[in-house]
């Protein structure tokens, strides 16, 4: 795409310091029903003024207001396209001064911030199901902490733990009830034999 | 001589004799019963101990377990014998050292030179009991200083626990996942030579609904480590691929991983405007206002963070997290029982009184200014100095109408206060804002009623005494106040009071100074 400075038929005198300057130098008549379309050559379009600026997969584009054109008319340009320096600095200045009371982040972290690395602790919260692991069998239980707590006999690990019976009757029920099971141990009700349960 | 009666009663107070076979069975059965029961609830009531040596309970009780039970040259020799039984029980140990409460012996097991042995035990794939040791062991020593990851990551075990992300064993990948997160956190050189080593897509690869939530916590914590540090920020292709599942994380409601998908979001914004831009693309700022108000405040912190970066960005940026509702929930901040959550909502606050007019329009529709005053007037000192920035910015960017409702509020009275404080840098802000507000006055033509009004509030007695303030800047910032707008003579000066002037009065209400 290449633009240059020419006289426009509508404007009477070119502005000489913020037009846009590119590769060629030729000056030519601009026709009144162009389109700026980037792909034809020919034409040569001047930039009036550089509004915003974003960048694209890595690279720099400028949003441009082109002369004699609406705002409707403006298009997003990469960097390496433009040789006006002048108006990019001076819409990088304008930012400067709009956004002079935005402060970025003062980065004092008041010790809330995430732990940048962390010690994994044998006497740590990651304990029981937490750990990832799948249950193999339930090998002792014990309320001793106020609650019922299995002791957890994990697949590929040495290391049983505690885990709280009402979070394995949701996680395994299986296993719970094989545990049960194993200890199931049968009273028969003193009805016809009473007199063997006298001799107890 | 006992009558008959008399033998039948005594009879009939013993246990069996005489008695109805019948009655005596029930009674029996019910003796019976009762006492399985009572055995039974004596069962139950007794407290039952079991004592097992791998109980975690245990170890800490007896500390002297540890170092007494594992020697290091005891699992020098186990980790260098052929057998993978001995080198499992040095590594086991070896990782029970270094998951001690205090004090783990990270040097010396490095010293010791057993990382490489570490290091060589995470790639066999056969031993998933001895990877597993290994991995943790690792992600210990590297959860220390920096030279601690870096005897790591130099031992080569980086490629080793990429590999283990594989694993089908998930605790084992899970280890890696630790350890990586130790090694990406150390800084921005070490969190780059993983993203290089394509790490990130062997990470994401695990983000399933089937994923357990603890995994996810561990994975979500590490992926904001690759987001983490500055000089140089993470590279903007590592940035695109983290995003999506950053986002996805994001719909969950466990509270850890929302902590941490926070972090990296506060990380990613924390930078240039087309940083910023590359997050609120993602369409995440209404998700994360929404965790402002999140009631677990390792949640809220972040958020805030994350938005508070969000408005240091352009008046778009700011925009959207206004739209997205950031003003409903500022009141509550600025309000927060917690003094940092205060100083951070109202340092975003002030980035959002930096904006254009119609922002602060809707800073004050949306009733921000009675919480600002507040914490002008009690917050504390960090709060009170980023509330004094939004005031000065809020004077900058708005109309004249606006700064006459800042200075109704109370504002201006809240900040004449503020003069007294040892901050030269604050001082100066506060004058700053005061001149804005003369600069408004004159647009309204009520520039000497300002002037009473400040005197008024006590604000010109302070003014002179800055006078005879130390810093320079401070002494001639108040002199060419005093200059412009104090010297004027009370009694010749010609109010001007336009019909439909906005008036500068005192918060209480009073019309005593019209302005």
């Amino acid at each position: 795409m290449s633009m240059s400075q020419t006289t426009e038929p509508s404007n009477d005198e070119p502005t000489v310091t913020e037009e846009a300057k590119m590769t060629s130098p030729e000056k030519k008549e601009k026709k009144a029903d162009d389109v700026p379309e980037e792909e034809e050559e020919e034409e040569e379009y001047v930039v009036e003024k550089v509004l915003n600026r974003r960048v694209v997969k890595g690279k720099v584009e400028y949003l441009l207001k082109w002369k004699g054109f609406s705002n409707e008319d403006n298009t997003w340009e990469p960097e390496e396209n433009l040789d006006c320096p002048d108006l990019i600095a001076e819409y990088l200045q304008s930012q400067k001064t709009a956004h002079e009371g935005k402060r970025k982040g003062s980065g004092d972290a008041d010790g809330d911030e995430s732990k940048s690395k962390k010690k994994k602790d044998d006497n740590e919260k990651l304990r029981g199901f937490a750990r990832g692991l799948e249950p193999e069998r339930i090998i002792g239980a014990t309320d001793s902490t106020g609650e019922l707590m299995f002791l957890m006999k994990w697949r590929n690990s040495d290391e049983a733990d505690l885990v709280p019976a009402k979070e394995a009757n949701v996680k395994c029920p299986q296993v719970v009830i094989s545990f049960y099971e194993e200890r199931l141990t049968w009273h028969s009700y003193p009805s016809e034999d009473e007199k063997k349960d006298d001799k107890n | 001589m006992p009558t008959k009666n008399a033998a039948d009663e005594r009879i009939s107070k013993f246990k069996n004799k005489g008695k109805d076979p019948a009655k005596l069975r029930e009674k029996r059965i019910t003796e019976c019963v009762e006492l399985r029961k009572a055995q039974k609830n004596e069962c139950f009531l007794k407290r039952r101990n079991i004592t097992l040596s791998s109980l975690p309970d245990e170890e800490a009780l007896s500390p002297d377990t540890d170092t007494v039970d594992f020697r290091i040259e005891d699992i020098i020799a186990d980790v260098n014998d052929g057998s993978v039984e001995a080198q499992t029980r040095g590594c086991q140990a070896a990782r029970k050292l270094l998951s001690k409460g205090r004090d783990p012996p990270l040097k010396e097991i490095v010293d010791a030179g057993l990382l490489s042995r570490f290091v060589s035990f995470l790639s066999m794939d056969d031993e998933p009991a001895l990877q597993f040791e290994a991995a943790w062991a690792v992600t210990n020593i590297a959860s220390g200083t920096s030279w601690h990851t870096q005897q790591v990551v130099e031992h080569g075990a980086v490629p080793a626990l990429i590999k283990l992300l594989a694993s089908p064993m998930l605790h084992i990948s899970e280890q890696a996942v630790w350890a990586l997160g130790n090694i990406a956190g150390d800084g921005p050189a070490y969190r780059d030579i993983l993203i290089e080593c394509n790490v990130i897509p062997a990470l994401l690869a695990h983000i399933s609904p089937d994923t357990p939530v603890g995994y996810l916590r561990n994975l979500t914590w590490t992926l904001s480590n690759l987001c983490r540090n500055k000089n140089p920020y993470p590279p903007v292709s590592a940035v695109q691929q983290l995003l999506p599942p950053l986002i996805q994380l994001f719909h969950l409601s466990d509270k850890h991983i929302l902590c941490d998908a926070c972090w990296a979001i506060s990380y990613l914004t924390d930078g240039s405007n087309d940083r910023i831009d590359v997050i609120v693309k993602t369409g995440i700022v209404p998700r994360l206002v929404e965790l402002m108000s999140h009631e677990e405040f390792c949640v809220l912190t972040p958020a805030l963070r994350a938005i508070g970066n969000i408005v240091s960005g352009s008046d778009l940026h700011t925009q959207t997290t206004i739209d997205a509702g950031v003003l409903n929930v500022l009141p509550k901040l600025l309000r927060h029982k917690k003094a940092t959550v205060q100083k951070e909502a109202t340092w975003a606050l002030s980035n959002i009184a930096a904006g254009h007019c119609k922002q602060i329009q809707q800073l004050i529709t949306c009733g921000l200014l009675p919480p600002l005053v507040e914490v002008l007037r009690n917050g504390d000192f960090k709060t009170q100095r980023e509330a004094v920035w939004t005031v000065t910015n809020f004077t900058s960017g708005g109309t004249a109408e606006q700064v006459v409702q800042l200075v109704q509020s109370g504002a201006l009275e809240a900040i004449i206060n503020l003069l007294q404080v040892k901050d030269a840098k604050v001082i100066l802000i506060i004058l700053e804002a005061i001149n804005n507000m003369f600069t408004a006055a004159e647009k309204l033509g009520e520039t000497e009623k300002l002037s009473l009004l400040i005197e008024e509030l006590g604000g010109l007695e302070r003014i002179e005494m800055l006078q005879n303030h130390e810093n320079d800047v401070v002494y001639q910032a108040t002199q060419n106040m005093i200059e412009k707008y104090f010297n004027s003579d009370v009694d010749g000066v010609q109010v001007d009071s336009t019909p439909n002037a906005f008036l500068f009065q005192t918060s209480d209400g009073q019309n005593t100074f019209k302005f």
